[in-house]
């Protein structure tokens, strides 16, 4: 009856409002055999589009409406392969220049689409803004011909409608072709229609109020039953019923058409190749005596078949390549000389550990057979899709490597896999709050106020922040719905963390490619499901914060005490590093260090290499949501105090695979071996159903695993079905995610390198934390305090002292004692200006501030942010060192000013001596050091408060001697905040005062009550009931009933004011390229938690960023 | 895309409408022809939402009329730019 053949999803960015899943899942609903996406310039939804129109079994056409050079648009819909080649370049072309400074908008020249028009339908392009005049069309007829170009009709019901589409009805029987009905639709339903009006103002960075012009003004973009639009164009039957010829004979299928290779698929020596380059390293890895040998031997072969049947030599043998390449690229980064040369250029993660193929070819460092790492679930016989072999870098030469990839397998057939970061509940509160002209104070209260990772709920956020109902005010209650809306959609093209795809045919006749934000880089417009789709081989080059961090320590360990080390070599059964793990003494090293990791590391209290696989894996929301995790403890406690305890295992079938981890699944593998052991499945039937646990849109696949599964259970092992039910059940537990046991493996070693290097190498360790920030748990805030507690010094920037980046401090003949923070770490200072400073200081330390100021070569700003962070203190008389008189005689000396030629420096005239000032100490010192450093190396802030405190007040030293079950209420810097999806509402806080930190637990009716003070408040007093259980192995959490926030001492709060204004100034100066990390503006992550404008008289607006309810620092 | 313009203030209309809800008659004149209809749905997030269907006809007597009918309320109203 109708086709609708011009629809916009989500992925047209801000001109679309729905999902392609709900778009098709609708058409099929209301009766539609056919449905067209026609995004504007992108291609990105498409795969997914593919996948969901054949899940509910209609056609899926693709296309795009492609903007011309002139504004116009045009819709392109693919008729054959060849089309879909046309269309990816077409899209590619009009991405080209989106990167360049000051770029034009994204559009493409109409020449190119007529020379790419081979395969292609060309429709006239939408109401608005089509091409109408007679002398383009006929460059389009020429072009398409007569059956490819349709003149598009549409009903937008806008006030000229009818008279337009006579025009174009007159146009269309001028030049001999046919109209076709569209519908040009931006929503699947109407509770979308107000999210598109809103993403219009949105998109043109207005309000609602002021974007009437540019709206639609109604709500007929949504998708329309067949049978509505046939009566919306009752004018023009003809039309309508060539949608549905023309969708007939469109007939590109993007799951099938693709046609694309990966390079070295086609070499039909790779098999020999690949068996060759394992035999040779074969002999190096299990030399003759290993008692592996034969199981390794056997091991191979039967990889080498499977990967012959499978004919994925070519697979290995480009991965290899990719690794030499990467060793190349590492020489360069390190240089040949550097300690960090003994380390391999990255490792492998993930499945892939488990290969033996993998392990002899250098993908991985993890030997199988000693770690008896089960192969299936990264290869078995009846998979379907390429693996995925991951491989992590350190992040200097990932950056490297990257445009590396590009050049070696050229810009056309290379490409880094895209990312769309979707509306979450702070972001869509700030965008749609301003569209809908909200008071900008409140805005931010309220998103501040929201649980960033909440589905929906903005209305109780709002309720919260604001203190009144939302129902009082339209605007209000339209946030809270649009947010709800909207949450979850893309909002734009971003890169994926590592993925790259290759090809042997141009990228560009598979997927558009665009150039990404960075230099050098470019992207493919699918994320890493529709690459998957696609059949796409994707490497993943991974960027790890603690690799790198482990590098520079190795690095720092050469330079400051001559030694070299292989941290492949170092003892893995140190005595002194599994206590520091065993007591949770884990702040800073690699996974094992979260909170809640710290909670656990006390029960389980791993021994082994084989307990860390099992711990960094323990805390994921698979095995949490499986109930693996508190079995496993307790049976692991059972097993350490009675060695006859019998592990309880629910079928004999079990025992076997899930020995190791006490009868619990912890494993990702694990699913796969319970599924084959205890209901028959092979290794290809329980990577399938692997597979639909992971993924949302297969829910009636998932049932048709069920019944095999209980079915399977019958066959094999005789179990009945209420058995069979209770281990489905732990297996859909794990539907979550989790961790591969060779992933377990990779980042478990990581996880005793790192903490073996903290214990016997501290202020190395410490000092390459800082510099790689931001990554792990904490902020270098809360590591700097730790490490002043284990007796490192840390020492605060000097002029004369620090270098650019933090640095190990050590006295000749002894092992260094303290690290010194970088100049770089000055929040707002310019790499240029402290490098300028360096060269100066080269030609002799400065000798007062006047000599510095004419000599630096840095201006005002720089040198006031120095003094206020204290790097210029030592310039003066030890008895007289002090900020406020360091920064009085800076402000009448003379710095050097910038002219164009560089800087002028001035005359090292002395200052005069400053009038007697007040010093600057305590709480405003505290808070200048934030301001500048992100860090205070002073004394805590709690310690500062304490005397103002009530007196029964107890700080985390007085905890140790209190009794379990005690009331206590203890005041505390917030370092952590958490919600976990898996913990019922409950919140956890940690806390840290001047003695160490402790665990809060807030149950989600305290949680509501305090809700502003527990999401927002740096600094807390928290009153609550002690918990000291034998079974928690010494780990203290306070059961919190009430929560207040705690506030600066009133009399020196005001001072503060110039302070910020300055830091502000000096700020506002950096630019991009500033040097160093800057941690008090690191947290956050996809751009929603940017520090905005502190408030000025508080704490709060420089307290460093955290772990904030799992929005994460990024690693 | 010409999004609708600002009209004038409404008035109250009398209306006759067939069962499509088409107008028929406009106070007493009656109508010929439609010219052109038209749906506005816009200020849905303020307190005064706006939904009306906008006609654009001609008369017997050969006048060019535009009356809406309201659709939350369900009045007709003309309008005349």
């Amino acid at each position: 009856m109708y086709a609708e053949l011009h629809c916009h999803s989500a992925f047209s960015f801000l001109d679309g409002a729905s999902l392609p899943q709900e778009l098709a899942a609708t058409a099929a609903e209301l009766g539609y055999d056919a449905l067209a996406l026609t995004d504007h310039d992108s291609l990105s939804g498409s795969m997914e589009f593919a996948q969901a129109a054949a899940s509910v079994g209609i056609k899926a056409i693709h296309g795009a409406e492609v903007t011309l050079a002139d504004g116009r648009h045009l819709t392109l819909l693919v008729q054959r392969a060849q089309g879909w080649r046309n269309l990816c370049r077409i899209v590619t072309r009009a991405h080209a220049r989106d990167r360049e400074p000051d770029p034009p908008p994204t559009s493409v020249e109409l020449d190119f689409v007529l020379a790419h028009a081979e395969g292609l339908v060309c429709l006239s392009g939408c109401a608005g803004h089509g091409v109408e005049d007679l002398r383009t069309l006929r460059r389009l007829l020429a072009a398409f011909g007569p059956e490819n170009l349709k003149i598009e009709l549409q009903r937008p019901f806008q006030r000229h409608d009818r008279a337009s589409n006579r025009a174009r009805l007159a146009s269309a029987r001028e030049l001999g072709v046919r109209c076709v009905a569209t519908g040009d639709v931006h929503a699947h339903a109407y509770c979308r229609a107000p999210l598109q009006d809103a993403f219009v103002a949105l998109r043109h960075r207005t309000t609602l109020d002021a974007s009437e012009p540019l709206r639609r003004g109604n709500r007929t973009h949504v998708l329309a039953a067949p049978a509505v639009m046939v009566s919306r164009f009752e004018d023009h039957p003809e039309a309508v019923t060539e949608t549905v010829e023309l969708a007939e004979r469109l007939s590109f299928d993007l799951t099938a058409d693709l046609g694309y290779r990966y390079p070295g698929s086609e070499d039909e020596f790779s098999d020999r190749k690949l068996a060759e380059l394992c035999r040779h390293a074969f002999d190096d890895r299990y030399p003759e005596g290993n008692r592996h040998r034969g199981q390794a031997l056997s091991r191979l072969q039967e990889e080498l078949r499977v990967i012959a049947s499978l004919g994925l030599a070519g697979f290995f043998l480009l991965h290899r390549e990719l690794l030499e390449l990467a060793r190349d690229v590492a020489v360069e980064v390190r240089g040949p000389s550097s300690a960090r040369s003994l380390l391999p250029p990255g490792r492998g993660r993930g499945s892939s550990v488990s290969s033996i193929v993998c392990y002899l070819t250098g993908l991985s460092h993890i030997d199988p057979i000693e770690n008896q790492l089960l192969l299936g679930r990264f290869l078995n016989e009846e998979l379907t899709a390429l693996p995925d072999i991951d491989l992590d870098f350190p992040r200097d030469i990932r950056a490297e490597l990257i445009p590396r990839v590009h050049e070696r397998y050229g810009r056309e057939r290379s490409a880094l896999v895209a990312a769309f970061p979707t509306f979450k509940v702070r972001g869509a509160i700030r965008e749609l709050g301003k569209v809908l002209g909200l008071p900008p104070g409140e805005i931010e209260r309220v998103a501040r106020a929201a649980d960033a990772w909440a589905r929906e709920g903005a209305e109780e956020d709002i309720e919260v922040a604001l203190g009144r109902r939302v129902s009082d005010s339209s605007r209000w209650k339209w946030l809270s719905k649009l947010c709800d809306e909207a949450w979850g959609l893309p909002r734009h093209l971003s890169q994926h963390s590592g993925g790259m795809i290759v090809s042997t045919q141009p990228l560009i006749d598979c997927c558009p490619v665009v150039p990404a934000a960075m230099e050098g880089r470019q992207l493919c417009q699918w994320d890493k499901d529709s690459c998957a789709d696609a059949g796409f081989l994707k490497i993943d080059v991974l960027g790890l914060g603690m690799l790198s961090a482990v590098e520079r320590c190795v690095d720092q360990i050469a330079q400051v005490r001559g030694e070299s080390i292989d941290l492949s070599r170092i003892p893995f059964d140190d005595k002194a590093t599994y206590a520091a793990i065993q007591d949770a003494d884990t702040m800073g090293v690699f996974q094992i260090e979260s909170r809640a990791q710290m909670a656990s590391l006390r029960r389980t209290r791993p021994e082994t290499l084989d307990d860390l696989t099992i711990q960094v894996a323990i805390v994921r929301p698979g095995p949490i949501l499986g109930g693996a995790v508190n079995p496993y403890i307790a049976r692991r406690q059972r097993v350490r105090e009675d060695p006859d305890y019998v592990v309880p295992y629910d079928h004999p079938s079990l025992e076997p695979v899930l020995r190791d981890t006490l009868g619990t699944i912890i494993f990702q593998d694990q699913v796969l071996e319970v599924a084959m052991a205890f209901a028959g499945f092979s290794p290809g039937e329980a990577e399938g159903l692997r597979r639909a646990m992971s993924r949302k849109r297969s829910a009636a696949a998932i049932e048709a695993y069920h019944r095999r599964f209980i079915e399977g259970a019958r066959r094999t092992n005789g179990a009945d079905e209420e058995m069979a039910e209770r281990i489905y059940s732990m297996i859909m537990g794990f539907s979550g995610f989790g961790f591969p046991k060779a992933h377990g493996a990779a980042f478990g070693l990581l996880a005793y390198q790192s903490t073996w290097l903290r214990v016997h190498y501290g202020p190395e360790f410490l000092c390459s934390l800082l510099n790689e920030q931001p990554m792990g748990f904490y902020p270098s805030d809360t590591l700097a305090h730790e490490a002043q507690r284990r007796g490192i010094e840390v020492l605060a920037p000097d002029i004369n002292a620090s270098q650019i980046e933090c640095s190990v401090v050590a006295e000749p003949g002894k092992p260094p004692h303290a690290v010194r923070v970088g100049l770089g770490y000055l929040n707002g200072a310019r790499r240029e200006e402290m490098q300028a400073l360096m060269a100066a200081r080269e030609e002799g330390p400065f000798r007062s501030l006047a000599d510095l100021a004419s000599r630096a070569g840095t201006g005002r700003p720089a040198l006031e942010l120095l003094a206020w962070a204290g790097a210029c203190d030592s310039l003066l008389p030890a008895d007289a060192q002090d900020r406020r008189t360091v920064l009085w005689q800076l402000g009448i000396t003379a710095p050097g000013e910038r002219v164009p030629a560089g800087t002028q420096l001035s005359l090292p005239l002395d200052a005069p001596r400053p009038p007697a000032l007040r010093p600057l100490a305590g709480w405003e010192k505290m808070v200048a050091d934030y301001t500048t450093t992100g860090l205070t190396l002073g004394p805590h802030p709690l310690a500062l408060l304490r005397s103002e405190l009530p007196p029964d007040v107890v700080s985390i030293r007085d905890l140790e001697s209190l009794r379990h079950e005690t009331r206590v209420r203890i005041g505390g810097l917030v370092v952590a905040r958490q919600r976990p999806g898996t913990a019922k509402g409950i919140v956890f806080l940690l806390l840290e005062d001047e003695f160490g930190t402790v665990n809060l637990v807030v149950p989600p009716a305290v949680y509501e009550r305090f809700r502003l003070v527990v999401r927002s408040e740096p600094l807390i007093l928290a009153e609550g009931r002690l918990e000291k259980l034998p079974v928690a192995g010494g780990a203290i959490n306070v059961f919190v009933h009430a929560v207040s926030a705690l506030d600066a001492p009133l009399a020196e709060a005001a001072e503060v004011v110039d302070l910020q204004a300055r830091a502000a100034t000096a700020a506002g100066s950096a630019q991009p390229g500033a040097a160093g990390a800057s941690p008090a503006t690191a947290g956050g992550g996809d751009g929603e938690d940017l520090a905005a404008p502190a408030d000025i008289h508080d704490f709060r607006g420089v307290a460093p960023a955290i772990q904030n309810f799992a929005g994460g620092r990024r690693r | 895309m010409s999004a609708p313009r600002r009209v004038l203030q409404p008035r109250a209309a009398r209306v006759v409408e067939d069962e499509s809800r088409r107008p028929c008659r406009i106070g007493k004149q009656v109508v010929e022809s439609v010219r052109e209809v038209w749906l506005v749905e816009d200020r849905w997030w303020t307190d005064s939402p706006l939904r009306r269907r906008y006609w654009e006809v001609v008369t017997e007597d050969g006048c060019d009329l535009v009356v809406f009918r309201d659709l939350q309320a369900g009045k007709w109203y003309s309008q005349r730019d």
